[in-house]
Parts: C-alpha cells; structure tokens; sequence
C-alpha cells in the first residue's frame, strides 16, 4: 500500500497542514509504503505527478483560503488532471482523502474545499474516501504538547479516527466537521489579543495601525480605444 | 468603477475585452506574472492593507475598495474559480481585517473599508456536472458573505462566446 502525503501549505517551516499530517502518521496501517511532498508556490515535475498517480492513496492537507483551495495548490491540481489524461496508469484506484484547516473557529466552513476536492476527483477519475475540516487551525501551534484525543485536541482525534477507519475499510464516507474543545468566545479573545496584537506589537505597530485604510495607487485603467488612462 | 478579473487568454477577446472594460479596473491573465499568496500575514500585521509581495497586484485590497462590483470571469474548475482567478482572489485578502466579527452563526472577517461591492460571477465551461455548478453557486456565495458584499450574482456559460453576448 503507497501512500503519498501532501502538503499543501504555502508557508515555509512547521505549518499546521504539517501538524495534521504528524499527528496522522503513526495512525496509518505499518504495511503502508509512505511518502511525503510538499507543494509550495513552484510547480511539481513531471515525474513526481507520475509518481503520485501510481499511489493507492493520497492525503491532502491543506489550508482554508477564502472558503477553498489555496491557488498554488489549485494550480497543481489541474497539472494532476492533465497527467492522468496523458498517462496510461492506473488512476482509477487512487483514492483520495483530505484534511483541511481554517482560521475562523467552525470546521464547517471547510465543506465547500472538500466538495472541490470531490470534484476534482470526478474529473481524474479517483476515489474520494473522506475528508475533515478542523477550525481554529492556527491554534495546533501552540497546543503541540497536547496528546491527539484531549483537551482541545479531543475533536482532532475523532477527526483523524473518522479518516484512518476510511483509510482502514477502503469504503468512502462523508466528510466530518468539528472544531477544538473551548469556547469559540475563547478563540476570538485569544487571537486577537494573543496572535494579531501581539504580532502587530512584535512588528512596532499598535492594534489601531492593522486597521489602516491605504488608498487606490496610481494605476492606469483601459480606454476604449485601447489606451489606458491614469487615475 | 468595476474591477474586473478574468482568465480569458486567447488574443481574439482583445476587443471585446478593450470594449467591456472601458475605464475599469481590468486584471487579466495577460497582465504581470503574479505570485501565489504564501499566507504570511504580512498584509495584515506588517504593512496592514498591502500585502508584501512586491509585484503588481500588492494593492489590490485598495483597489478593490475603490470600485462598487467585482465582476470575476472565470472558467468552471472543479465548482470553483481557475487558478489565475483564484490566486487573484486570495492575493485581495488585505482587504479585509485579521480579526472576526459573527454573522450568521459563524466566524468572519472584520472589514477594513466601508465601501462594500456587489458581487457578480460568470463561470464558463462546456461540461459542467451539476455538482459543481451547485458547489460554484455556494462558493460565490460564502465568498460575497467573507468580503462583506452587498450583494451576488452567479451564472453559467457553455462558452465564452455565449458569456460575451450576455455581457456585451
């Protein structure tokens, strides 16, 4: 059994996508053959959608952007697409599963990411096996500590036992949503007092400069005879 | 003013795209190459409002806020919008603020302006299954809900050409 895990966060270092993928690792069956990429800004090569299209499975985890897929991934899905009409393997076993984060506090918020990724499957002729979406993403960095299945981890640990039975019977199910064991009050206080003020406070600027309004620069608009103006 | 994006490639819509997009803030797949959002934040926390990629589309929360309609024209990808129409969208995210606010039950973006745009979509593509023209209907519709817009349009097209007669 290869299994191919895939990183989909644009950030460079530890990201929560990489904490998902962490936490699921020691989980997945001992048999499995696993392998790890991860798809930042530059495109993947030839090669390697050769190589994830021979996969008998693909995770995908991935940040929330504005209630979809983040484009750069996006862009490497359409690549994968195109390689399963020029390729000749097997892609109609690939099965495929997701783990999504969003910074708001509902894991529902990620449901229209995971029906792009049904879609998506559709289109490449693989199987959907299930997916996730976790709120409060930002949060796993500093609850790193915290054993998957407790405290504010409890919910992540239905979650990823919800993805590894799919794994596990090879059946799809529906995607599951949920979100970390506090109070979503807590979550609002807290990044905002924790993560956005003190970021601003780290970068010498006070809560009040995040909310400056810069105006329209200088651009130059199109004219109907094909000229453009300044504005 | 309108800002409009889209992903039309072939030098044959150059006209009509000359004509439609008269004295509006045109941005299309032709313009400057654009960088992928890589979710630093910096938009929010380090130059609030600009994003700190240093490449065309840095203003694009300014700009945005300048205009009263979004008109997004892209082709259909899997329920959603196309790459270059997506990365443009995800590179407008100083245009709303880090922290939340409650609508509807659930968690969204504080808005930065007060000005709001009214929001109009049109997908193309020849094939579309109904799952993802159900799936692009809710996308455009959480997305109108994020940006705070005062209002949304969503339709379909099996071509450009029939996209262009409509919009002509």
């Amino acid at each position: 059994m290869n299994i191919a895990l895939i990183n989909g966060s644009p950030k460079g270092g530890a990201t929560n996508s990489g904490f998902l993928l962490e936490k699921l690792r020691p989980l997945l069956p001992q048999e499995a053959a696993i392998s790890t990429y991860r798809i930042g800004p530059k495109a993947l090569k030839n090669e390697q959608y050769l190589e994830l299209l021979a996969m008998d499975m693909l995770v995908l985890a991935f940040p929330l952007y504005f209630d979809a897929i983040p484009s750069h991934l996006l862009r490497m899905l359409t690549e994968m697409e195109r390689s399963t009409q020029s390729s000749n393997q097997r892609p109609q076993t690939v099965r495929v599963y997701a783990m999504i984060n969003n910074g708001f506090f509902e894991g529902d918020q990620c449901k229209l990411a995971v029906e792009l990724i049904r879609n998506w499957c559709e289109r490449c002729g693989f199987m959907f096996g299930t997916a996730f979406g976790h709120g409060a993403g930002e949060m796993f960095g500093s609850v790193g500590h915290v054993p998957v299945g407790s405290g504010p981890l409890k919910n992540l640990g239905l979650a990823l036992e919800h993805l590894v039975g799919s794994i596990r019977s090879g059946e799809s199910t529906e995607p599951f949503f949920t979100q970390p064991n506090f109070p979503r009050g807590l979550w609002k206080l807290s990044s905002t007092q924790l993560f956005w003020n003190a970021t601003a406070k780290k970068n010498s600027l006070k809560p009040k400069d995040l909310r400056r309004r810069p105006g329209m620069p200088p651009i130059r608009l199109p004219q109907s005879g094909g000229k453009r103006q300044d504005v | 003013m309108k800002m409009i994006v889209h992903d039309l490639e072939n030098a044959g819509e150059l006209p009509w795209l000359t004509a439609f997009g008269s004295g509006q803030d045109v941005i299309g797949i032709d313009n400057a190459v654009i960088r992928h959002c890589t979710g630093c934040f910096g938009c929010w926390t380090r130059t609030p409002g600009t994003c700190v990629l240093k490449d065309e589309y840095r203003h694009l929360g300014a700009r945005l806020a300048a205009c009263d309609e979004m008109v997004l024209i892209s082709r259909c990808t899997y329920g959603g919008y196309s790459p270059f129409v997506c990365n443009v969208l995800n590179r407008m995210l100083p245009y709303v603020l880090p922290y939340f606010r409650m609508l509807k039950g659930q968690m969204h973006h504080q808005l930065r302006y007060e000005q709001t745009v009214k929001f109009n979509v049109y997908f193309y593509g020849e094939d579309l299954t109904a799952n993802e023209r159900q799936t692009a209907q809710e996308l455009v519709q959480a997305n109108s809900l994020n940006l705070g817009a005062k209002g949304f349009e969503v339709s379909f097209y099996d071509n450009i050409r029939q996209l262009k007669e409509v919009l002509s």
